[in-house]
């Protein structure tokens, strides 16, 4: 009988080690996929993007003055105070890691006024709605403005934003 | 005797079964911890939070970062305070250590001559706190 418990005890603790093995290499493994994977900042990267090209383009609800004219769309990234610059890695350097469209139409007719504003690398564009996470990130935001120079005239301004940077942010 | 001895012998397995457990439960809370505070881990975690900030400061703004934990880290690698994060052109790369440093780059680009700087908060010993200022 006491032989019968002293294996019992024995195998109990066997089994016990095996579940601990099992438990740690869980954790082990869980921690590493945590750890391992680099934060994903794109997202939040491309709101900022967005939100700073909507304070270049208006004020208080208000056009900017320049806005609609053609030196400010060549201009654009030196206007806003942007720098689409990288660092030379994985290949980033040759191609452009942003890319910002900027769409001015009538409010009322939904027409397009004047040419869009075009920044960075427009490649990037064709994989907005593709899902995967090493797709480039693509946010796309619209607003209503007035232009105090055309009488009130109302706007609306569709900003698209993308950021791909996936080598450092997605594994 | 021999009830003497099966009563010894199930303390010491006990005793050595407990100390093996907390051992290997040591080991693994040792394990968790060296891969939440590594160098590399807050060093992208911090590139990558400056890189932010910077892409949404404007000019005048004062920002506090406290970094207790990589400074802790770039304490014990002896690394310099001052060198730690570098902002160079459009990029800011944080080194905690000798061998090691990671780099991200941000958008924003001040104009006017205004430019970023960051510098470790020396009003509490020991330190804890960077300073982002944007301004002339």
């Amino acid at each position: 009988m006491i032989l019968k418990n002293k294996k019992g005890d024995k195998i109990i603790s066997v089994y016990w080690f095996f579940v601990l093995f099992i438990v740690t290499a869980a954790i082990v493994y869980m921690v590493l996929s945590f750890y391992g994977e680099p934060f994903d900042v794109r997202e939040v990267e491309a709101d900022i993007l967005t939100n700073k090209v909507a304070r270049c383009l208006s004020h208080a609800g208000y056009l900017e003055s320049n806005v609609l004219t053609g030196n400010f769309r060549e201009n654009f990234l030196e206007e806003c105070g942007f720098n689409f610059k990288t660092e030379n890695v994985y290949g980033w350097g040759a191609m452009g890691q942003y890319y910002v469209e900027i769409n001015f139409s009538d409010f009322l007719t939904k027409k397009q006024n004047s040419p869009a504003i075009k920044k960075g690398n427009e490649e990037l564009k064709i994989f907005c709605g593709q899902k995967g996470k090493t797709m480039p990130v693509c946010i796309k935001r619209s607003f209503y403005v007035l232009d105090k120079n055309q009488g009130k005239k109302q706007y609306q301004i569709d900003i698209l934003s993308i950021v791909r940077k996936t080598e450092k942010n997605v594994q | 005797m021999e009830i003497k001895n099966k009563r010894g012998n199930i303390l010491t397995q006990n005793i050595i079964f407990i100390i093996l457990n907390l051992v290997f439960l040591s080991i693994l809370v040792v394990f968790l911890f060296t891969k939440m505070a590594g160098a590399a881990v807050l060093e992208e975690k911090y590139a990558k939070q400056i890189a932010l900030i910077l892409d949404s400061a404007e000019e005048g703004m004062a920002i506090n970062l406290t970094m207790e934990d990589a400074i802790r880290v770039a304490n014990k690698e002896n690394q310099d305070l001052n060198k730690i994060i570098i902002v160079q052109d459009n990029i800011v790369t944080v080194k905690l250590r000798e061998k090691g440093g990671y780099s991200y780059s941000f958008f924003n680009d001040l104009v006017d001559d205004v430019d970023f700087t960051i510098y470790p908060d020396t009003t509490s010993i020991p330190i804890k706190r960077f300073i982002i200022y944007v301004g002339k």
